[in-house]
């Protein structure tokens, strides 16, 4: 287990944003963590990763200097204007105490799909560029547990497709990834386990194949607007 | 690990285009200008610690507010609570670097200036500015960098920093004399270190000791006020997540 949440609670004005949360984050599998836009899938994994505290609950971490073996892409692409991509890379690695060559950045950027942009100013690349980039930037420290909000958010087709195949090729190369997502064909194709967040419960979670037979429904697609509808009538 | 840090710091500086100009290219065009409305012989000292202030104060504070807002709304101060890097050595070094790149582009002005106005080169005109370039630069970066963290939208970064700046230069003797201005406004000038910090340059052409040391004195102290405010308005920026600290994060 690398991450072992238990009763995490969290109100914001008064307001429960989540509620008395259970979540587990295994090694060697992909997570998707879903839910409708303010269910609380964010301040869940900001509360995993210590970005926010929780009001009650606790939150256990496999190793003491968890930080070191951990890397996050946030929703917001976080460069430095005036650098480019390889040094936005190496910058961030020193973050993590370590200095890369730039052979080895240039190799985390191919796996990346961003070889040729290597040297183009990170503000300058496209959205799904920029996207990769901070994947790359997650991965600069080779971490084993990589967290990923909402990494093909308004993307193309080609861009979300490109994203799918770094996070398999990422898992195949032995990280455990855990995602969120509004996309029930991108968590179908990628998850292992889903947990889906509704106004700060979790409504459900298990594998793609369980909770479809649990919930009767013939894909995430129908169990996602299934679940939400709670949230609608709530 | 540090100096990869410091390095990248200096090339995303040195790369902001508009604090460039606004640091080295306006200052020179108001010298130039102001050159030619007065007399060069009896003004060229104080238009030229003037300007040198002016690049000065605009590098350190303005664009150093800038950098930090934008740092600040794309999160990049949220992933460094991920990673081993403490917020103190980070900002140190980011003003570090600033700091160094500031003074070689104020010194250059100071220099231009003097060939411009044809001072005497000695090594005290050309030595003793360094020092006190230094701290006056330190101190207004760290007021930039306390800007970028209050500011909650580019326009506030505008408004907080004209509203230190302006009262700086305009109750200083930069340009005019206050002798005439009432005793009220005479005393707010003489606890603003703006002032200090030109009759300090004036004192390195005119061989003023006095003013050389309360040129650095009065900085120092506002910088290490500074450099205060800059630390606590970081660690309480980064627990409140990506917005200002004035206002709190409610994320989906």
């Amino acid at each position: 287990m690398y991450i072992q949440a238990k009763e995490i609670e969290k109100r914001i004005n008064g307001r429960i944003i989540i509620n008395k949360m259970d979540i587990a984050i295994r090694q060697q599998e992909i997570l998707a963590i879903i839910g409708p836009n303010g269910a609380g899938k964010t301040t869940a994994l900001e509360l995993l990763l210590g970005l926010q505290t929780a009001d009650s609950g606790k939150v256990h971490y496999w190793s003491d200097d968890y930080k070191k073996h951990l890397g996050v892409q946030l929703q917001s692409v976080p460069f430095f204007p005036g650098l480019s991509a390889i040094e936005n890379l190496k910058l961030f690695a020193a973050f993590y105490k370590q200095v890369i060559a730039t052979n080895e950045a240039l190799a985390m950027l191919n796996k990346c799909g961003l070889r040729d942009s290597a040297y183009t100013e990170a503000g300058k690349l496209s959205g799904g560029q920029q996207k990769r980039l901070a994947i790359a930037a997650a991965l600069a420290h080779q971490p084993e547990l990589l967290v990923l909000d909402e990494p093909s958010a308004a993307l193309d087709p080609r861009a979300r497709q490109d994203i799918h195949q770094l996070i398999q090729l990422l898992h195949n190369e032995g990280n455990t990834v855990v995602f969120t997502s509004h996309d029930m064909d991108e968590v179908q194709r990628l998850a292992h386990r889903i947990i889906m967040v509704v106004q700060g419960d979790i409504v459900a979670q298990g594998t793609p194949e369980e909770l479809c037979r649990e919930h009767r429904v013939a894909s995430l697609e129908h169990l996602y607007l299934k679940l939400s509808a709670k949230e609608e009538t709530a | 690990m540090i100096t990869v840090i410091l390095r990248s710091m200096m090339i995303t500086s040195i790369r902001d285009k508009i604090s460039l100009f606004y640091a080295l290219v306006f200052p020179l065009i108001i010298m130039v200008v102001l050159a030619s409305f007065f007399d060069k012989n009896h003004a060229n000292v104080t238009i030229l610690t003037s300007v040198t202030a002016i690049g000065t104060m605009f590098w350190g504070m303005q664009g150093i507010a800038f950098q930090v807002f934008s740092q600040k709304n794309k999160g990049v101060y949220q992933l460094l609570k991920l990673t081993p890097v403490s917020p103190i050595i980070f900002i140190s070094i980011m003003i570090l670097a600033r700091t160094a790149i500031g003074v070689v582009l104020n010194m250059g002005i100071w220099i231009i200036g003097m060939i411009y106005f044809k001072l005497d080169f000695s090594y005290q005109s050309i030595l003793l500015p360094v020092p006190i370039i230094i701290i006056a630069t330190l101190c207004f970066t760290a007021f930039g960098f306390v800007i970028g963290h209050l500011a909650k939208n580019e326009g506030q970064v505008n408004m907080l920093a004209n509203f230190i700046q302006l009262p700086l230069l305009f109750l200083s003797e930069a340009f005019y004399s206050l002798q005439q201005a009432p005793e009220w406004i005479q005393a707010i000038a003489k606890i603003l270190p703006f002032g200090y910090f030109t009759e300090g340059l004036k004192g390195a052409v005119t061989a003023g000791q006095e003013e050389v040391l309360l040129g650095m004195l009065v900085p120092f102290i506002y910088m290490l006020f500074a450099l205060l405010m800059a630390v606590f308005t970081f660690k309480r920026g980064i627990n409140f997540g990506n917005q200002s600290f004035l206002k709190k994060k409610t994320a989906g």
